[in-house]
C-alpha cells in the first residue's frame, strides 16, 4: 500500500475519535511545551552568561567574604547574584576591613585596590518615577581606573566627590528617560547630583567588568548611609586590579597568603574569605547552570514521558477499536507491514500535532516565564539572567523532530501488535 | 482436464484452549475445487464450515495437512506473499459485509486495489464502474451506515471483485438480507459463476444448496458427504426463477 494511502487511513483513525485523540495531543502539546521553555530559557540564560563572561575583565580579581571549599570559591558573583552576599559557604562575615585594602596594596603585580559595598535600594525617583535600582558604593579616588564601560556623557567620579552619582545606561535611558547630568535624582530618600552617565552595553555584566547598565556608582561614604547594615571601614567585596594576567594565579596565592595573615588565620580549611579570577567564576557558573538545565530538562523530560505514555494507551485502545477493521484489510490484502505503517503513522501525526501546537505553547510560554523571572526577581542578576528566552531554530526543528519520535517510538508497540493480529481472530473480535 | 484452483490434503484444524486442552474443529479434509466451479459447503451449526472457510480463504493456517491455493502451499509461503495473493485471488463475501465503517462506499471498493498499489485513477475508474454494475452509481460517496442492507452487501460484492479475482469465497451471503436482495446476491453470483469465477459459498439454508454444482456436507469437523449435480449453469438458472416463485 502506498504510503499516502496509509496516512489517509491513519488520519482517518484519528478524525473519527477526535475526543480521545485530542486529549493524547494536549500530554504531548504539555511536554514539548515544557522542554521548549526550559530549555530556550536555559539557552536564553547560557547566551547571556556568555556575553557577561565575554565581557570580564581579566586584569581584576575579586575577593569576597566567606569560603567554600566544595566550590573552591565563594562571596558574590555581584552582577549575577544581585543582593546575595556571603558567597557559597551562606557566610554573611563582614571581615573585609580597610587594613586588609591597605595589606593587598604591597602585592607585586597589583595596581589598584578597591573596597566597595553594594546593595539594592527600592526607592530611586527621578522626575516624579520610582523604581528599584542596584548601589554601589567605591572610592571615587580609583574607581575611574577600574571601570571599563565608557561614559555617554559627564565624567567618572573623582577625589573628593560627595552626593554626587554616576549612572548606569540602562537606569538612564529605559528606567527613567531624559535623564542628563548635573539633574538630581533621590536614592533611598537623599539628592544626588548625577555627573555621568555610562554607555548602555545591553549585558548582564560581571564582576570587575562587563555591563553596568542597571547600577548606580556613588562614593562609598554616601553609599553607607543609604544601604543598611553598611559601614565605610568594612566592605562587602574588595576589588583588586593586576599588571600582568599571565601570573594571575601566582597573584591569587600571594593575596590568599597576605589575607590569611591580616586575618590571622593558619590552615587553608579556616579560610574566611575567597579570591576569585574571571577564570574561576566561568567556571564555577557554567557549571552550576549546567547543573540547573540538566535537572530542568531532566523534569520536562518526564512530563514528555508522561505524554507519551499516553499516545501508547491510546494507541493500544485504537488498536482494540480497530481490529475487526484490522482484520477486513487483512482478508482483502493487507499485509502486515501495511497495517504497521498505518498505525505508526497514526502515532507519528498525534507527536507531529502535539509538536507544532506544543512548539507554539512552548515559545509564548518562555517569552512569559523570562518576562516573569525578568520581574519578580527584579533588577538581580538572576533576574536579568533569566529574562531573555533564545529559541534557536535548531531547538525547534529538533523538538519537532524529538515529538514525532516520541509518537512513533510509543506507538511501535502497539502498532506491532496491531500488525501481528491474526486475520481470523480480528475478524471474529466484537 | 479443468485445472485444481484449492486443494485440501488431510488438513486437521485443532485450537488450543489452553488448560482445558485442544478442540479438534476439522479432521482428515481432502478434496480440490476445480476453475470455475460453484461449490458449496454446508452443514449444521458448529460442524466447521467458518474454519473451513478461513483456511481456503488463506486467513488461517491447517494445524495439520496442506492447502494448496493455486499450487502453491499456503503453509509454506511467507505472510507477505500470502497477503499478495489473497488480495489477487480471492474475493470475500462476508454475512456481516464487514465493510470499513469510515470510508465511503466508493474507497471501501478502492481499497483492495490499494493495497496492490494499483494507480489511484485506475482504481478509482474500476470501484465506480462496479458500483455502477451494482446500481449503486447515485450512493457511492456514502459511508457504509448511510446505506441500507442490500446496498451495503452490494458494496461488498463490488469490492469482492476490485481485483478481478479468481474466486469468490461467500459466508452465508444472504443471511442478513432480505429475500429480494437475496435473490439479487445469488443471480450475481450465478452470473460470475458462468463468467468462470470459482464460487465457494458457505450456508446451512438449503435452498442456497441449490445454486451450487456440488455441495459438500460438513458434519463435526468431517466431511459426511458430497454431491455433485449435474445441472448445468443454464438448468440451474431454473432454480431461480423456482426460488423467486418461493420467495415472492
Amino acid at each position: 500500500m502506498k504510503l499516502s494511502k496509509s496516512f489517509k487511513i491513519a488520519l482517518n483513525i484519528i478524525l473519527h475519535s477526535k475526543l480521545r485523540s485530542w486529549l493524547t495531543i494536549i500530554g504531548i502539546v504539555i511536554g514539548i511545551a515544557a522542554v521548549i521553555a526550559i530549555v530556550s530559557i536555559g539557552q536564553g540564560a547560557q547566551r547571556n552568561l556568555e556575553q557577561n563572561l565575554n565581557s570580564l575583565n581579566p586584569n581584576i580579581l575579586t575577593v569576597s567574604p566567606g569560603f567554600s571549599r566544595a566550590t573552591g570559591a565563594g562571596g558574590e558573583f555581584r552582577n549575577f547574584g544581585g543582593e546575595s552576599r556571603g558567597g557559597s559557604g551562606g557566610s554573611t562575615a563582614k571581615n573585609l576591613t580597610v587594613s586588609d585594602v591597605t595589606a593587598l596594596k604591597g602585592v607585586s603585580n597589583v595596581l589598584y585596590v578597591m573596597g566597595t559595598v553594594s546593595g539594592t535600594v527600592s526607592q530611586v525617583s527621578f522626575l516624579g518615577k520610582t523604581s528599584r535600582a542596584s548601589v554601589e558604593g567605591v572610592d571615587p579616588a580609583v574607581w575611574k581606573n577600574f571601570e571599563t564601560t565608557g561614559l555617554a556623557s559627564g565624567r567618572y567620579l573623582s577625589q573628593g566627590d560627595v552626593n554626587v552619582v554616576v549612572v548606569g545606561g540602562g537606569i538612564a535611558n529605559n528606567v527613567f528617560s531624559g535623564m542628563e547630568t548635573n539633574r538630581q535624582i533621590s536614592i533611598g530618600g537623599q539628592n544626588f547630583r548625577v555627573v555621568g552617565i555610562l554607555q548602555q552595553t545591553g549585558t548582564g555584566g560581571g564582576p570587575g567588568g562587563g555591563s553596568d547598565d542597571n547600577r548606580i556608582f556613588m562614593p562609598i561614604e554616601n553609599a553607607v548611609t543609604i544601604l543598611e547594615g553598611k559601614d565605610k571601614k568594612t566592605f562587602d567585596d574588595i576589588t583588586i586590579k593586576i599588571n600582568d594576567i599571565s601570573i594571575t594565579n601566582e597573584t591569587v596565592t600571594q593575596i590568599t597568603n597576605i589575607l590569611m595573615m591580616s586575618h590571622g588565620i593558619l590552615q587553608a580549611s579556616k579560610q574566611d574569605f575567597s579570591v576569585q579570577s574571571p577564570t574561576s567564576i566561568q567556571q564555577r557558573v557554567t557549571s552550576t547552570l549546567s547543573s540547573t538545565s540538566t535537572f530542568l530538562t531532566g523534569i520536562a523530560i518526564i512530563s514528555l514521558i508522561v505524554g507519551a505514555i499516553g499516545i501508547m494507551n491510546t494507541m493500544f485502545t485504537s488498536v482494540l477499536e480497530k481490529t475487526r477493521e484490522i482484520g477486513i484489510l487483512k482478508a482483502i490484502g493487507a499485509k502486515d507491514r501495511d497495517i504497521l505503517t498505518i498505525f505508526l503513522l497514526n502515532a507519528g501525526i498525534i507527536g507531529l500535532i502535539g509538536g507544532i501546537f506544543g512548539i507554539v505553547l512552548g515559545i509564548f510560554a518562555s517569552g512569559y516565564i523570562a518576562e516573569l523571572s525578568g520581574t519578580s526577581l527584579g533588577g538581580g542578576g538572576m533576574g536579568r539572567m533569566l529574562s531573555s528566552a533564545y529559541v534557536s531554530p535548531t531547538l525547534v526543528i529538533g523538538i519537532f523532530i524529538l515529538s514525532v519520535a516520541v509518537g512513533l517510538i510509543a506507538g511501535a508497540i502497539p502498532a506491532y501488535r496491531a500488525s501481528r493480529l491474526n486475520p481470523v481472530d480480528a475478524l471474529r473480535y466484537e | 482436464m479443468t485445472k485444481s484452483i484449492i486443494k485440501l490434503e488431510d488438513v486437521w484444524k485443532r485450537y488450543n484452549m489452553g488448560k482445558a486442552g485442544g478442540l479438534t474443529v476439522l479432521k482428515e479434509i481432502d478434496f480440490d475445487i476445480k476453475e470455475g466451479e460453484f461449490v458449496a459447503i454446508s452443514g449444521p451449526s458448529g460442524s466447521g464450515k467458518s474454519t473451513i472457510m478461513h483456511l481456503i480463504g488463506a486467513l488461517d493456517t491447517p494445524s495439520y495437512g496442506d492447502i494448496y491455493l493455486k499450487e502453491e502451499n499456503i503453509k509454506k509461503i511467507d505472510k507477505n506473499s500470502l497477503a499478495i495473493l489473497r488480495g489477487k485471488t480471492i474475493g470475500f463475501i462476508f454475512q456481516q459485509f464487514n465493510l470499513l465503517p469510515t470510508f465511503s462506499a466508493l474507497e471501501n471498493v478502492m481499497m483492495p486495489m490499494e493495497l496492490v498499489n494499483l494507480p489511484d485513477n485506475e482504481s478509482r475508474k474500476r470501484a465506480e464502474e462496479l458500483l455502477t454494475q451494482m446500481g449503486l452509481s447515485e450512493r457511492m460517496h456514502h459511508k457504509p451506515t448511510e446505506l441500507s442492507g442490500g446496498q451495503q452487501q452490494r458494496v461488498a460484492i463490488a469490492r469482492a471483485l476490485a481485483n478481478d479475482p479468481e474466486v469468490i469465497i461467500a459466508d452465508e451471503p444472504t443471511g442478513n438480507l432480505d429475500s429480494k436482495t437475496g435473490f439479487f446476491v445469488m443471480d450475481f453470483l450465478l452470473k460470475l459463476n458462468k463468467e468462470g469465477k470459482t464460487i465457494i459459498m458457505v450456508t446451512h439454508e438449503m435452498e442456497l444448496v441449490k445454486y451450487a454444482s456440488r455441495v459438500i456436507y460438513l458434519k463435526d469437523g468431517i466431511v459426511e458427504k458430497e454431491v455433485h449435480k449435474k445441472q448445468n449453469i443454464k438448468s440451474r438458472g431454473s432454480l431461480n426463477k423456482k426460488y423467486r416463485r418461493e420467495n415472492f
